[in-house]
């Protein structure tokens, strides 16, 4: 199977996306009663669920809080059936393996930038990120539903983050091709994977990983189409937040653009 | 754009039921790439890429999986035009057919003068149907082609007719009438119908369909596997004992490794007497995963599928090549049916340079290495440190070798060294013989008594009382080479009080201090020998003993096994025998030159007997007399035996052979004694008295269980060669018997050339089997003989320090000798079985020891010649002599460094050798004529030169470098003359210089070059006193069996004399 090409002859993926189309998206907001805000987020196959309490008082130790700005708690977890990697030397508790570890830092300093924090001081946000079902860009998902999930609990933010996934498919005749929103078979293929993270659908950067080596003449196609997978996923997921407001459009005022 | 999404779910990744599933997205704007096509939609999806499939057609054919998997070839014709591959028929031949065949496709697919095209009728939403549940990977593969097919032809409105292609008769039957315009035929049908003149691609499809089912009848017969299954053991048991099948073991041929090997069958109780010859078997496939030294059952082939085995020169680098014309004889063949026993062992390899791993492929995890020794096939390891690891000969070990695999698994086991280093090299002679001689363990050293300058060991009363005083009434002495660390004989002679003589051997008494099943014993048992290599020793037993307290030193109490004769006065008969411990007290340690001087009445050297000095003139003068009459009364005696012996039909031989190689010693020692002397005689006139004594008493008292020493006799077969060789110079070998073959070797010799005498002899050492240890429980009485000594029972028991077959014996006597007094003895006694088992892990030590050591030798030859350059040091060209003559060139010994190699007369590209005078020989085009005795090259320029056996030409030494395998001496053949130089005799007066120095230059340029130096002067005089002086066997059989072992030195010697 080592040997499955990204890109056919005919310019198709193997699940039969073009390069440049985004997998399917699904999402919800409100999906959990208790949490102050929550959100469903399904990208193919990979899907996630995302919970927000607070802004609240800060828990524990009271001197680890910020005076002037607040407390964000980032915290993601793989559920035992998710599947893909993760399944692979998973610890017999949940949560805390590598990757969602790993995950909960980015994810923690994608939403330092993006939530207006020195609104909150002394307080703390909780973030809670599970990974469902995993088939390729964990990583991007979380931060997608993480930034519904804070939208739905009203808290402040810059704008609204959402984050997309490309990689580089290099064919043995012809030149390369950036794929968006790769998949899990994709990603195990070994190019090069580049996550981005932007706010407000604007263009501005809140994360950039690379994962394997690429070469400088070709990152920005690359990172045009993973730009372009988060400005597509935010025409999205701005659909669902607008359609899911039970107030409309009225309260929210519109994001700058 | 509109997204739908389906759900594919697969099984089985990796051998294990995996659910995997994977998205898979339908959409209407797959493109149909056809001109026909009106839509604009597809209109707009084509644009991207140029190619159409071209409207001009009669039809579009549609091939199925199966069709593009196999008949791919004939689509490739041109003249074929209007083809649709489905994408579903694309990834079958990706998934099944491999990367090669899909490039293949895909190449065809981009070739713009080629009217194909492919559609993705599974990412197309009205083409793609899901697969049903509990349908075959092949029906849905074929339903889903219709369908896109069908689609295909209402999509370009019915205008082209559509014939899917397929070998599913099913589908045929089934889809045939179901739409009208689309045709299911299959593939034959096709070709008949629509290209009935395209007679190439008919052609083409009989012979694809012929190679196909060559395929099927051979997977079903081994069901896909590279070799057949084994049988099981019951089968192969009672196959065994009707006949039907043979055991015996594997021994592959060095040269020919891929290609032959030889069963040599066991137990010469084979009731199939008309098999007297070991069995070929021929190819890899007939070996079955069998490996050199595995105990296999074969199964003969019928008589018109034996082949001969083959008689050209071959180097190893030119396996594939099987030459047809160069076969003897047909022979037994047969095909490895199972393996009863696996001889596993670990191996010393090579990884493959970087450019093989490349060559190996991108799994670079799996690695091929290559043995050491030529008869191990390739191993196929797992390992990341294949880089790392290039310039390292490396330890493996033989896991597994399924008989779905074309190599073994191994895995890797340890580092030794890098390729060409001394120490490693050395490391990796001691792997392959398996030979484990690491230092001795502390728990080994406890068991060991104190000795020490300041604490120096003692006799223990209690023990003197046990043992019989030998110390005041008896003369004993020892006679050994110069600086011998290890005594492990003394001799003693005087008159009785009634006019008889006591003749008495007094052996170190190993077994005192070696209690048995001690750890000291368990190891010595394992090593059961001590391993001389060129340079090195690695004991047997830890130095405390072999070199200080069994070493039967002048001047010191010690313990010792003592065989005591009475002789009667006059004729010598032996009257009395007795076995006995006793302590001793050794009076001299001789030299063999001084003892020979002494006898001979010289009394010059009396000044040179450490023992004699500081004594006044008379004392001095009295114990000279006192020793000269013993020496001269050993003498005597000695004689005696042997006249004895050789009347009984002992292979008598003039030691020659032993004397010149003692002559070496002395050369070592810078002196240089003419003459052989009558001392050596003595000396092993005597151990081989005492062996055969102690063999006769140990025999007697245990029937079944003792160990002994036999020579069987050589098979008459063996000697074929021989023969040839002498009456190609008019001599006549008679080999009915020892005592035939040795006078006829007498008689053979040619004045003008010592040598032809000297290979003549050396090839009937060749013929003989060696000796063996083994258990009288084991075999009939009438096999015991010693051919070689003509005894009828020999055993070893004079060298306990360096053979532990000696310390079996050495309890075995003592058994005997109290049996009765004491009730304990019996623990020392093996059974038979466990005899005959340790027997046998003997004489493959044994064998390891030799093999190690010529080896050893070899590599140092190597190593010495490898640093000088062929062309012009003048050390490389010497003068050769042809003893055997092959369909492709000679093999040619050459004196001067004792070197036994192949000379080619015809090289790889086919040119034959041509001598032009004095000039040095080209090559040039030209045929090659064998005849019995001589072989003539003649160019197409019809010049020739004949070379006969035992002429003499001139070769050159090159060093034949090898990366995986141990290095090689080449020879070439410069001139079709002797070759002359102002130092020729010189070098034959020195030649044994040259030897000391090869081993020391090389030495030096090891690690420890002084160290090194220095140990292997002492080591090489150790080694040659070892093997030359303690065995004390002028017969012919230990002598030939000596040269055998050291081949190299051997007949270095003889050219002098």
């Amino acid at each position: 199977m080592a040997g499955l090409e990204l890109v056919s002859d005919a310019g198709f993926r193997a699940d039969g996306r073009r390069p440049d189309e985004l997998r399917k998206v699904r999402a919800r907001l409100g999906v959990l009663a208790r949490a102050d805000g929550s959100a469903y987020l399904e990208q193919g196959n990979t899907k996630v669920l995302a919970a927000v309490y607070g802004p609240h008082e800060v828990r524990g130790s009271r001197s680890k809080a910020p005076p002037d700005r607040a407390l964000l708690c980032c915290r993601c977890s793989s559920a035992p059936f998710a599947g893909g990697g993760e399944r692979r030397r998973r610890p017999p508790q949940g949560g805390g393996d590598r990757r969602s570890g790993e995950r909960a830092l980015l994810l923690r300093g994608v939403l330092e930038g993006a939530v207006l924090g020195q609104l909150y001081p002394r307080s703390q946000i909780d973030v809670h990120v599970q990974v469902l079902q995993a088939d390729g860009g964990e990583l991007g998902a979380s931060v997608s539903a993480a930034g519904l999930a804070l939208q739905d609990a009203g808290v402040a933010l810059r704008g609204p983050v959402v984050a997309g996934s490309a990689g580089l498919a290099e064919p043995p005749a012809g030149p390369p091709v950036a794929l968006s929103d790769l998949s899990a078979a994709e990603e195990a293929a070994g190019g090069p994977r580049l996550v981005v993270a932007t706010v407000a659908g604007s263009g501005q950067l809140a994360l950039c990983q690379l994962s394997a080596r690429l070469h400088q003449e070709r990152l920005r196609p690359v990172l045009d189409a993973a730009q372009a997978a988060c400005r597509g996923l935010h025409a999205v997921l701005d659909g669902v937040v607008r359609a899911s407001d039970p107030l409309g459009d009225t309260r929210t005022l519109p994001w700058p653009q | 754009m509109l997204r739908t999404e389906k759900v594919l779910q697969l099984r089985g990744q990796q051998g294990r039921a995996v659910r995997v599933v994977r998205e898979h997205y339908l959409r209407p704007d797959v493109p149909c790439r056809s001109a026909l096509c009106r839509s604009a939609q597809c209109r707009a999806a084509c644009a991207r890429d140029g190619k159409l499939l071209s409207d001009d057609v009669t039809h579009y054919v549609v091939p199925d999986c199966k069709v593009v998997q196999e008949y791919l070839e004939i689509l490739e014709f041109p003249e074929l035009k209007g083809i649709i591959f489905m994408h579903t028929a694309c990834q079958a031949v990706q998934h099944q057919k491999g990367r090669r065949q899909y490039n293949k496709l895909r190449n065809l697919l981009k070739d713009p003068r080629h009217d194909c095209t492919v559609f993705a009728n599974e990412f197309h939403q009205h083409c793609y149907l899901p697969r049903e549940k509990g349908e075959s990977m092949e029906k849905w593969q074929t339903r889903n082609i219709y369908n896109a097919a069908a689609w295909y032809h209402n999509h370009c409105l019915g205008q082209m007719p559509v014939v899917m292609v397929t070998e599913d008769e099913d589908a045929i039957r089934q889809y045939g009438n179901e739409t009208e315009g689309v045709f299911v035929i299959s593939f034959k049908n096709y070709l008949d119908n629509f290209w009935p003149d395209l007679k190439a691609a008919h052609e083409l499809f009989d012979s694809i369909v012929q190679a196909r089912r060559e395929r099927e009848s051979e997977s079903q017969e081994n069901h896909g596997k590279e070799y057949p299954e084994h049988l099981p053991v019951e089968i192969l048991e009672a196959g065994i004992k009707s006949g039907r099948y043979l055991q015996g073991t594997l021994n592959v041929n060095k040269h020919r490794a891929q290609l032959e090997a030889f069963v040599r069958l066991q137990g010469f109780g084979s009731k199939n007497t008309e098999l007297q010859s070991d069995i070929l078997i021929y190819g890899t496939k007939a070996r079955n995963r069998a490996i050199h030294g595995d105990v296999v059952v074969v199964e003969l082939l019928p008589v018109h599928e034996w082949k001969g085995r083959t008689v050209a020169l071959c180097e190893n680098e030119t396996e594939d090549k099987a030459p047809a014309d160069t076969t003897g004889d047909p022979m037994p063949t047969g095909k490895v049916v199972g393996i009863t026993q696996k001889n596993w062992r670990d191996y010393v390899v090579t990884f493959p340079s970087k450019e093989e791993i490349q060559s190996q492929g991108r799994n670079a995890q799996k690695v091929l290495v290559t043995p050491w020794d030529y008869r191990i096939p390739k191993i196929r390891i797992s390992t990341q440190q294949a880089e790392a690891l290039q310039e390292y000969r490396v330890v493996v070990r033989i896991d597994s070798w399924e008989s779905t695999s074309l190599y073994p698994n191994g895995h890797f086991v340890r580092v030794l060294g890098r390729i060409g280093d001394l120490e490693g090299e050395i490391a990796a002679i001691l792997v392959e013989n398996s030979i484990c001689a690491a230092p001795f363990s502390e728990i080994q050293m406890s068991e060991m008594p104190v000795s020490s300058p300041k604490n120096p060991w003692k006799v223990s009363p209690e023990e003197a009382k046990k043992r019989l005083d030998l110390r005041d009434s008896h003369l004993i002495f020892s006679i050994d080479p110069k600086g011998c660390e290890d005594v492990d004989d003394a001799l003693s002679v005087r008159t009785l009080p009634n006019g008889n003589l006591e003749l008495g051997v007094h052996i170190a008494d190993v077994t005192h201090f070696v209690a048995a099943n001690s750890y000291t014993d368990v190891e010595a048992r394992a090593r059961a020998t001590t391993y001389y290599l060129a340079d090195r020793r690695y004991d047997m037993l830890p130095a405390v003993l072999s070199a200080d307290l069994c070493s039967l030193l002048s001047g010191v109490d010690r313990y010792a096994v003592s065989v005591l004769w009475e002789l009667e006065k006059e004729s010598l008969e032996t009257l009395r025998v007795q076995y006995r411990r006793t302590l001793i007290r050794s009076a001299y340690k001789l030299e063999y030159e001084t003892a020979q001087a002494l006898l001979d009445g010289d009394t010059s050297v009396v000044g040179n007997i450490l023992e004699l000095q500081g004594l006044d003139e008379g004392t001095r003068q009295q114990k000279v007399a006192e020793l000269v009459w013993a020496i001269s009364k050993l003498t005597d005696i000695a004689r005696h035996v042997r006249a004895k012996r050789d009347r009984c039909g002992a292979l008598e031989l003039e030691g020659i052979e032993i004397r010149v190689q003692l002559d070496d010693k002395r050369n070592i020692h810078d002196l240089i004694p003419k003459q052989p002397l009558e001392v050596h005689e003595t000396v092993a006139e005597c151990m081989i008295l005492a062996n055969h004594w102690v063999a006769k008493r140990i025999s007697e008292d245990f029937p079944h269980q003792a160990l002994l020493r036999q020579h069987p006799p050589p098979r008459q077969e063996f000697f074929t060669e021989l023969r040839e060789c002498a009456s190609a110079k008019g001599f006549s070998i008679d080999t009915r018997s020892n005592k035939a073959l040795a006078e006829s070797l007498d008689r053979a010799n040619d004045p003008l050339d010592p040598i032809v005498n000297k290979l003549l002899r050396s090839m009937a050492t060749h013929a003989m089997s060696n000796a063996l240890y083994f258990s009288t429980g084991s075999c009939p009485e009438e096999q015991f003989h010693h051919y070689g000594l003509a005894l009828e029972k020999y055993t070893h028991f004079t060298s306990p320090i360096r053979r532990y077959a000696d310390i079996v014996v050495h309890r075995l006597l003592m058994a005997a000798t109290l049996r009765g007094t004491t009730g304990d003895v019996k623990d020392n006694i093996t059974s038979n079985k466990d005899l005959e088992e340790l027997c046998r892990h003997i004489n493959n030590r044994n064998r390891a020891a030799q093999r190690a050591q010529k080896q050893s030798t070899e590599l140092f030859q190597c190593m010495y010649f490898r640093d000088r350059s062929a062309e012009s040091d003048e050390r490389c060209v010497a003068d050769g002599v042809i003893y055997s003559i092959r369909t492709n060139g000679v093999l040619v010994f050459v004196p001067r460094y004792g070197i036994k190699g192949a000379a080619y007369m015809k090289n790889k590209e086919g040119l034959v050798i041509s001598c032009q005078g004095a000039g040095s020989c080209q090559w040039k085009p030209g045929s090659l004529h064998r005849s019995q005795h001589k072989i003539t090259s003649t160019t197409a320029t019809g010049d020739s030169v004949t070379l006969s056996l035992f002429d003499h030409i001139t070769v050159r030494i090159l060093v034949q470098s090898s990366r995986c395998h141990a290095e090689r001496i080449k020879l070439e053949i410069i001139r079709n003359a002797p070759h002359h130089t102002a130092d020729t005799e010189a070098a034959h007066r020195s030649s044994h210089g040259v030897r000391s120095d090869l081993v020391k230059e090389v030495s030096q340029s090891a690690e420890e070059a002084q160290r090194a130096q220095e140990r292997a002067r002492v080591e090489v005089m150790d080694e040659e006193s070892q093997e030359f002086c303690q065995t004390k066997g002028p017969s012919l059989y230990q002598l030939l069996e000596e040269i055998r072992e050291l081949a190299l030195l051997d007949v270095t010697q003889d050219i002098r004399t």
